[in-house]
């Protein structure tokens, strides 16, 4: 029987994994990986505490709204990297060390 | 049906903005003559309009869209205060003024300044976790996109860099923590996961609340710039073009405020007679009290070594951050009170120092404090005004900063002797605070230096600009009573319960 537990341990999983990429990586494409990772992550959370829990639509009309903020976040966010790698010729988010103090 | 229609009724300052959207998108892709400027003039009109919608607009309490949005008298507040601050940001730093945004253009910078604009209100008034989380992204989105601004800066770009990736996190974190609260209480809305947490708690549950409350306050907490989540506040400050500095300083900041304020007294607090109880007994005053004073010591001391005046003026901001947190802290209709006024003081401060920031560097081309001697003998209006903005953001009376910092104060005092630590606290740090303030007019005023500079001269509209927003920092204390009487009747909404 698969019950609600597993999907919280899975998406509890995919959240530490998301971080773990956001903090770690150079290439700035991949800290994007991560960060949809972590959205997903409580996208899985939001179905399946709908399924299991309360039984209403709330948490799947929520993770539909969480699918489209996702996309518009990485547009935006690709759009950034791209002038990054415009303006320095690599991908690579620790030669962005001009502000600091 | 009907619904939806009575809904629409009363989303009418909203539905300007989003005409008003779609109209500068349009003329800006048709490309009349002079359509730099008619896109100004639609901007202004549009914020106008709904400037004046939201203060007419009917602020019987109720929920709008199915209890997606709040409409009340705190919402109507936030409402009034988030558009006046977009109106006056649209108004005063026009591309021709600023050194940075001259030559660009300007159609996209005014469909994003709406487009905030909209998410800002929208956040303001969100009463369901689902819209929460909505209008907390766009406000976030749209302000990556006005941070990046400058596409070929590269002070720009890695400002803009550090704020997606850090606001990703910090939403992803919050978003993950809604889900969880959602899990637990079976309803997005915030008012039925009140009266959840209100029947009562198990243990496991209320270990359950603690890391929740640890993932949301990751989402407010970026927003608002609270320590530890102030770290890009710095960074994008410097790096984004001058206005956009300043209408980040305030609007989205409020925004944040007014989510969390609501969040906390809506979603999560049961009312007594004048004082909130935190439902789940969780002791989020002093987590929010720790936060708090964190927040304002970080801020007090990173900007007491900073010359770069934007940088300097971002961890003032943070700095200010805290000292709202002490409405929040004290969880009374007196501290909602403080918050409100408090912020509606700081966005004249701040606006009028951003300003003055960047006037000179229109003039000078220099955002460092050392290069700023002798402004006293070149610009002696400039240097006025700016002395007028420091004192006020220092909480000097009788200027409005001042009556701002006296209200949390006060509210925070009343709780009773064990907060009196906390106020001590608070006074401390707006005394460190007075040294980097006062070290930025003594610059001005009496440091010797750039002798063989010509005068400056101000532009009409820069100086009279100025001029309001002194009279909009000395002024307020003589009408004092309509001013507070209008923060109190906002709070009516929770006093009755």
């Amino acid at each position: 029987m698969i019950q609600v537990e597993h999907y919280l341990v899975v998406s509890a999983a995919l959240f530490s994994l998301g971080v773990l990429g956001i903090l770690t990586r150079r290439n700035a494409v991949n800290v994007l990986m991560g960060i949809e990772l972590v959205l997903n992550s409580a996208n899985i959370n939001l179905v399946a505490f709908s399924r299991y829990g309360e039984g209403n639509l709330s948490g799947q009309l929520f993770a539909v709204f969480v699918i489209v903020i996702a996309a518009a976040e990485v547009a935006v966010a690709l759009a950034i990297v791209l002038t990054l790698y415009r303006l320095r010729r690599s991908p690579n988010l620790d030669e962005a060390d001009i502000l600091k103090g | 049906m009907s619904e939806v229609v009575v809904s629409l009724n009363r989303f009418l300052p909203e539905l300007a903005l989003v005409g008003g959207l779609l109209l500068v998108v349009l003329v800006d892709a048709f490309r009349p003559p002079k359509r730099d400027a008619v896109n100004h003039a639609l901007t202004v009109a549009t914020l106008l309009a709904a400037l004046v919608l939201a203060a007419r607009q009917d602020a019987s309490p109720g929920y709008i869209f199915a209890g997606m949005l709040a409409v009340d008298p705190m919402a109507v507040f936030f409402k009034v205060l988030l558009l006046a601050a977009s109106l006056l940001v649209a108004l005063m730093f026009t591309f021709r003024n600023s050194r940075e945004l001259f030559g660009l253009g300007q159609g996209e910078f005014y469909v994003l300044l709406l487009a905030v604009t909209l998410s800002n209100l929208l956040l303001a008034a969100a009463s369901d976790l689902a819209m929460l989380y909505l209008a907390l992204e766009m406000v976030s989105l749209t302000s990556y996109v006005m941070v990046a601004y400058l596409k070929g800066d590269r002070l720009s770009n890695e400002a803009s860099l550090k704020y997606i990736l850090f606001g990703a996190v910090s939403t992803g974190s919050m978003l993950y923590g809604l889900s969880l609260l959602y899990g637990m209480t079976g309803t997005t809305s915030l008012p039925a996961i009140r009266e959840f947490l209100a029947a009562g708690l198990t243990d496991a549950n209320r270990g359950a609340v603690y890391l929740i409350a640890l993932f949301v306050f990751a989402g407010f907490g970026f927003k608002t710039a609270a320590v530890p989540f102030h770290f890009w506040c710095p960074d994008v400050y410097q790096g984004a073009p001058t206005p956009v500095t300043a209408f980040l300083s305030v609007a989205p900041k409020a925004a944040g405020f007014a989510i969390m304020a609501r969040f906390f007294f809506e979603g999560l607090a049961t009312g007594g007679a004048g004082a909130w109880d935190l439902a789940g007994t969780i002791n989020w005053q002093a987590m929010l009290m720790l936060v708090s004073v964190l927040t304002m010591t970080v801020g007090n001391v990173a900007a007491l070594t900073q010359t770069n005046m934007k940088r300097l003026l971002a961890y003032s901001s943070i700095a200010h951050a805290g000292y709202i947190m002490m409405g929040v802290v004290a969880l009374s209709e007196n501290g909602a009170r403080a918050l409100m006024i408090y912020l509606l003081a700081y966005v004249v401060m701040n606006l009028g120092a951003f300003l003055v920031v960047t006037l000179v560097h229109a003039h000078e081309g220099t955002f460092d404090l050392r290069d700023y001697p002798g402004l006293y003998r070149r610009a002696p209006f400039l240097t006025l005004a700016m002395g007028v903005f420091l004192l006020s953001l220092m909480g000097i009376p009788p200027l409005v900063g001042f009556m701002g910092k006296l209200y949390v104060f006060a509210a925070i005092m009343e709780k009773g002797r064990e907060f009196w630590w906390y106020a001590v606290v608070g006074a401390l740090n707006a005394a460190i605070a007075a040294y980097y303030y006062f070290r930025v007019l003594k610059t001005m005023v009496i440091d010797a230096g750039n002798e063989e500079k010509p005068v400056i001269r101000l532009a009409v509209a820069d100086a009279a600009w100025l001029a309001v927003l002194v009279a909009a920092n000395v002024l307020p204390l003589l009408w004092w009573s309509h001013i507070e009487g209008w923060a109190a009747t906002s709070l009516s909404r929770f006093a009755g319960r």
